[in-house]
């Protein structure tokens, strides 16, 4: 359990419009976790997310993944490093208009040959692959409906099974919840918790509810204004910290 | 946290609102100019000189747009701080009164005078003649066409028809042609790709500059082109529609790129794949059907505009209708305006369906 999987130390990222979205950001992740962040909308958390898997170039500090510098990697190896980590959206990011089987097996684009992959040629066991996921994350007979005619619960595992198809050792997800309601909402988090679990994936995932942090994390950082303010156990945000985080006025909401 | 806040603003001084504030004023000013350097010379030339001293072919030199020029400069600079000022008030410039309706402003009043003065000029400018409209030898020889073209001469139908097929496979193969070329194009002409490095923002900008200048270019003016070049006929016409297609379906493409939705890109660059997948999976799925609907409109254009372009010289039903008015053989001619609007007619009903079809 102690081994680290990612280690930030003190990561910074100004937008070339000014925005300082990260003042100096410190945190290590070790292997089998599920780290959850939590603060404000603008607190910095999905930009936090973007700069490991270098959506985002950080402006300065370091990222190691698995033991490698990931802030200076180019080109092919920079793709090598976004394929062991997978990533799901608020928004799910599907392929529009392409078959829940296409979607999942675009997780594996990077190992493919340019060519093939144009044209659509996948290996028998990709597809293998594919359908295993796909029964994992319960889409089983959703092969060939299209993506986006399906509910948002179920397009967010879709997007789940096509992060898993990358065989990820880390899996990052940016609210993943958000526009779900909440019982979907639960679901999603509970095939997260399984893929945690069962797959020994460790998750890193942005979420506003306190109380789906409660019940999924094992650990949680807080952002606020790009400066991590709090780190802990999910049980030990009281309401003062709550205060705190969320400021004077908030109120929790509980989802359940 | 407050003091960390304002080191940040100390790190960059605030003094935009300042510059901007000039910036308006400047602008504010040489629209007024402009403006009133309009007003005066058309009330000059116009007004004065044509109304008034009734001149048919007035003078010109240069040297009244640029003392006109000079006085609205002074004009606009005595009036500027009065609510007659246009340039201030498009630039957002006044304390507008809440109570009061903007249309009853001053300004307003002036923008008015001007629009009154553009339309007054227009109207000498064009010539416009209801004496020459009504007189009885133009009625008469008006008359004579509209009979023959009333009576169409159907012996040439089949000649006809043959010249129309000519026009739409003419069409045809120039949006097909221009097809893969606008496909490139597209991307390369599409910001959103194209602004991660300074060489791919210089291809951008070079293809940008190359499309804008192919498509200023009438299609007709190229078919002279390539008439000579190829010689009169068909193909020519085809060269003159390839080229315009390429360039207008290429920024109908590129503009439908700009618009898509960052997110699949976003999820595919994060899977680890190679930059042309991100282009496959992430932006092809988005663009396809409204590349589609846009191609087949283009070919729709493209069989009306083979039609013109055989006026001069491109083949097919538009060579044949000049060669037939050049004889003033109008019930032929007659015969001709109904079969390209019949083409045109089906052309645009079957590309309509055809669209929504694909949806």
């Amino acid at each position: 359990m102690s081994e680290m999987i990612l280690e930030v130390e003190n990561l910074q990222k100004v937008y070339p419009n000014g925005t300082h979205a990260l003042k100096g950001v410190s945190f290590d992740v070790k292997k089998g976790e599920f780290l959850v962040v939590i603060g404000l909308s603008g607190s910095g958390k999905s930009t936090l997310l973007r700069c490991i898997n270098r959506l985002h170039d950080p402006t300065s500090g370091s990222v190691k993944f698995e033991g490698t510098e990931a802030t200076t990697l180019k080109g092919k190896s920079l793709r090598g490093l976004r394929t062991r980590i997978g990533m799901i959206f608020q928004h799910f990011n599907l392929i529009p208009r392409r078959t829940v089987m296409t979607n999942v097996l675009s997780g594996t684009l990077a190992k493919r040959p340019v060519i093939k992959s144009i044209l659509g040629i996948y290996p028998a066991q990709d597809v293998k692959k594919a359908h295993e996921f796909i029964k994992i994350v319960g889409l089983e007979g959703k092969e060939n409906h299209r993506a986006d005619n399906l509910s948002g619960g179920q397009q967010q595992r879709v997007a789940i099974a096509r992060a898993l198809m990358q065989n990820p050792s880390i899996l990052l997800a940016d609210e993943p919840v958000a526009s779900l309601d909440p019982a979907t909402s639960h679901s999603v988090m509970q095939y997260l918790k399984k893929v945690n679990e069962e797959l020994g994936v460790t998750i890193v995932c942005n979420l506003h509810f306190l109380s789906l942090v409660r019940q999924y994390a094992s650990r949680v950082i807080a952002l606020k204004d790009g400066l991590k303010i709090y780190e802990g156990e999910p049980r030990d945000i009281d309401e003062n910290w709550f205060q705190t985080i969320y400021g004077e006025d908030a109120v929790e909401v509980t989802i359940d | 946290m407050t003091a960390k806040n304002e080191a940040l603003s100390t790190q960059r001084p605030i003094s935009k609102p300042k510059t901007m504030q000039v910036k308006a004023v400047l602008a504010a000013l040489s629209i007024d100019t402009l403006l009133w350097a309009y007003t005066l010379l058309v009330t000059y030339k116009i007004v004065y000189q044509k109304l008034f001293l009734g001149l048919r072919y007035p003078d010109f030199g240069w040297d009244q747009p640029l003392i006109a020029l000079g006085i609205g400069f002074a004009v606009s600079l005595a009036l500027f701080f009065t609510k007659l000022s246009i340039g201030r008030a498009s630039q957002g410039l006044y304390q507008l009164d809440d109570n009061k309706h903007i249309m009853k402003e001053p300004f307003i009043y002036f923008g008015y005078i001007v629009i009154l003065l553009t339309f007054v000029a227009a109207y000498f400018v064009s010539q416009v003649s209801i004496r020459e409209f009504l007189s009885e030898s133009g009625i008469n020889g008006a008359k004579r066409i509209f009979t023959a073209l009333f009576q169409p001469n159907l012996a040439i139908l089949e000649e006809a028809v043959f010249a129309a097929v000519e026009t739409i496979y003419m069409a045809f193969i120039a949006t097909t042609v221009a097809l893969p070329f606008a496909f490139i194009l597209g991307f390369l002409a599409a910001r959103n790709l194209m602004d991660g490095s300074r060489i791919s923002f210089t291809i951008y900008s070079l293809t940008r500059f190359f499309l804008n200048v192919s498509r200023s270019i009438e299609p007709l003016v190229w078919a002279i082109i390539f008439s000579v070049w190829v010689g009169i006929g068909p193909f020519a016409g085809m060269l003159a529609l390839c080229l315009h297609s390429v360039s207008s379906l290429a920024k109908l493409y590129s503009e439908q790129i700009e618009n898509i939705s960052n997110g699949p890109i976003e999820a595919i660059t994060a899977t680890g794949a190679h930059p042309i997948q991100v282009i496959w999976y992430g932006v092809v799925p988005q663009i396809v059907l409204p590349y589609l609907s846009f191609t087949i409109y283009r070919w729709d254009i493209n069989v009306r505009m083979a039609t013109v372009i055989g006026l001069v010289g491109g083949g097919g039903i538009g060579t044949m209708l000049m060669q037939y008015q050049g004889l003033a053989k109008w019930n032929e001619v007659g015969l001709l305006v109904i079969v390209i609007a019949a083409i045109v007619w089906i052309m645009d009903w079957s590309s309509s369906r055809l669209r929504e079809a694909i949806k």
